[in-house]
């Protein structure tokens, strides 16, 4: 830790120097300085993020690069609430045993062929990481990949890597696959709808290229599975593994899930016909249906409060969000886009392409909220400068998901999923046998991504 | 009443080099559920319970995939528990360990028992040398006796 530190220190006050230098003011440079400290501390001190965010809001605080009232705004506590909303939803779904039913569900395909499992857990990943976030989705992806793969007596790893490089993808279909998704949302004005109608039919073309790449690039272990599978048969015993009690609460909880997701579908719909201000719908919706499941639960409501909800990354997004309006609160973000801009040449397609890739590979390294926030103000000014922002936000939504394939660290799926393969199997995956694969379909699929917003006008 | 009037001073240990199937016959024969891994300097390096034997058996997510109910049980289960065999106890003991020292009160033992969730204490002296063991009932029985009642041998 203690080697890490004086980099850390001395990168964030050189980039405070630098800003000062480039004509930004004392607050300016202070705010950037103290943003970039917390990013290097995510880098180097993961474990740490949160003690680098609460002292650096601190800072900022007695510094006056910011006040109270602003931090609270920039804090989005909108998009915390919906957070906390469906974290709690994804605690009732576990409990009532929807997961372990999604599980028995791949353990029950019919007339199983390497093919079908393939296409399989690379679709159910990414719908999975559409509806519940990604974190969340993988753990049961895994679950199931594991049981397959152990009763074939197969290597688990190119089908976990699949799905996990699913998972990623999925989590860019929708507003409720990634944090980056609500938070994106909350912030541009895009709705549900808009999501659905643009990103989900892109993440799908991107996922059905990426199966293409990795059936042939684990076409070796596909045909081992396929061996397998032929000398062990039927899988009879996997079929009836496992089973979920009692069937009245899975059904309930499901239904209480669909209308809640029926409802944030149809937000900007609700908002115009009853006068709301935007978002009001998409945002309460979770509100609603988890106040209404801790009555239902009375007894367990505090249960998934407290252990479903996970406040250390809430309250890290809470603070992280704040440093990164200090940008925005202090002007820093203005001169940025301004820069930004005439790098571009004052091209809108050149700037989508700078804040795609830019956003892509710096996702896999950073934790992709991390730079999504950095990124929000930044592209908020450019509203001012009259530019269009609906394509660059697309491709930061694109760049911070499908970046997160690149390397093993690059999302939180992956760290999550790689970690029971360690812990279950023993199989410590090296960084390049993951990054080969990793680029490979990060690039094409950001290319994909790149070539749409392009000359697609449909992104304008 | 302090600790070291109550302890148990002849410690029955694990070997470091132990494997896990070994440990597991060991501690059914003894009928205990747990023993302290104690080093050639008589220094305690972790702790095993069968509930750690168990939990490395089982898959690690399945607290995370909440609700279900096991009809079969599945392959790996059976598979993992023939590698116990090859698995030393020190790769999956407890390393964290809650412990107290001689001088400790009675009540304060019992206090770090149920806030700790701890069954038995490993009782340390200044050095980490393991000089005792302290487990519920010893403090029950010696919490019975300072009320002059008694719980039979």
């Amino acid at each position: 830790m203690w080697k890490k530190l004086p980099i850390l220190i001395a990168l964030s006050i050189g980039f405070g120097i630098l800003a000062r230098n480039t004509g930004l003011s004392s607050h300016q440079a202070l705010s950037i300085s103290i943003f970039s400290a917390s990013i290097l501390g995510t880098l180097f001190f993961w474990d740490f993020r949160l003690s680098f965010a609460f002292i650096g809001v601190s800072i900022l605080l007695i510094s006056k690069a910011i006040d109270l009232e602003n931090v609270v705004r920039f804090a989005s506590l909108e998009v915390i609430l919906f957070l906390v909303g469906m974290m709690i939803l994804v605690g009732l779904l576990k409990d009532s045993g929807f997961f372990a039913w999604l599980i028995g569900l791949i353990l029950r395909i019919k007339n199983l062929n390497s093919d079908k499992f393939f296409i399989a857990i690379s679709f159910i990943s990414a719908l999975l990481a559409c509806v519940v976030d990604e974190v969340t989705s993988i753990v049961f992806v895994v679950a199931a990949v594991l049981e397959i793969c152990d009763y074939f007596e197969v290597d688990p790893t190119p089908f976990l890597i699949t799905s996990i490089l699913a998972t990623n993808i999925g989590s860019s279909g929708t507003v409720l696959g990634n944090p980056i998704g609500i938070l994106i949302a909350a912030k541009s004005g895009l709705t549900f709808e808009d999501f659905l109608v643009k990103a989900f039919p892109l993440m799908i073309l991107s996922l059905l290229v990426a199966i293409f790449v990795l059936k042939f690039w684990y076409r070796k272990a596909l045909a081992d599975l396929d061996k397998k599978i032929k000398e062990f048969g039927y899988n009879e015993m996997l079929v009836k593994l496992v089973s979920v009690p009692p069937e009245r609460d899975l059904k309930v909880s499901l239904a209480i899930f669909a209308a809640t997701l029926f409802f944030i579908a149809i937000h900007r719909r609700l908002e115009l016909f009853w006068g709301l201000q935007p978002n009001t719908v998409l945002l309460t919706m979770p509100l609603i249906s988890s106040g209404l499941v801790m009555i239902w639960k009375r007894t367990k409501a505090r249960k998934y409060v407290e252990k479903d909800v996970e406040w250390w990354t809430l309250l890290f997004f809470m603070l992280l969000f704040a440093q990164a309006g200090t940008l925005k609160f202090t002007g820093a973000t203005d001169v940025l886009a301004k820069n930004l801009l005439g790098l571009a040449n004052n091209s809108v397609s050149m700037l989508m392409s700078i804040v795609l890739w830019v956003s892509a590979i710096g996702s896999s390294v950073l934790d992709n909220v991390v730079l999504v926030a950095a990124f929000i103000p930044i592209i908020q000014s450019f509203h001012d400068l009259n530019i269009n922002l609906q394509p660059l936000w697309w491709a930061l939504l694109f760049g911070g998901c499908f970046g997160g394939n690149i390397t093993m660290v690059g999302s939180t799926a992956n760290i999550v999923a790689l970690g029971i393969l360690e812990k279950e199997r023993g199989v410590r995956l090296s960084f390049f046998r993951w990054f080969w694969v990793g680029l490979t379909v990060g690039l094409i699929t950001t290319s994909i991504v790149w070539l749409a917003l392009v000359f697609l006008p449909f992104f304008g | 009443m302090k600790i070291k009037e109550i302890m148990t001073r002849d410690v029955r240990s694990i070997d470091p080099k132990d494997n896990v199937f070994d440990v597991l016959v060991q501690l059914f024969k003894t009928k205990i559920s747990g023993l302290p891994i104690i080093d050639k300097q008589g220094k305690l390096m972790g702790v095993f319970t069968e509930r750690d034997a168990l939990s490395y058996v089982l898959p690690s997510y399945i607290q995370k995939v909440g609700k279900f109910i096991y009809e079969e049980n599945p392959k790996s289960i059976k598979k993992k528990f023939s590698e116990l065999i090859n698995t030393k106890v020190t790769e999956i003991m407890r390393k964290e360990v809650i412990t107290t020292t001689e001088e400790t009160t009675l009540c304060e033992a019992a206090r770090i028992m149920m806030t700790e969730r701890a069954r038995r204490l490993p009782v340390v002296d200044l050095e980490g040398k393991v000089v005792g063991i302290v487990a519920r009932c010893d403090i029950l029985k010696a919490l019975a006796k300072e009320a002059e009642m008694s719980l039979g041998r």
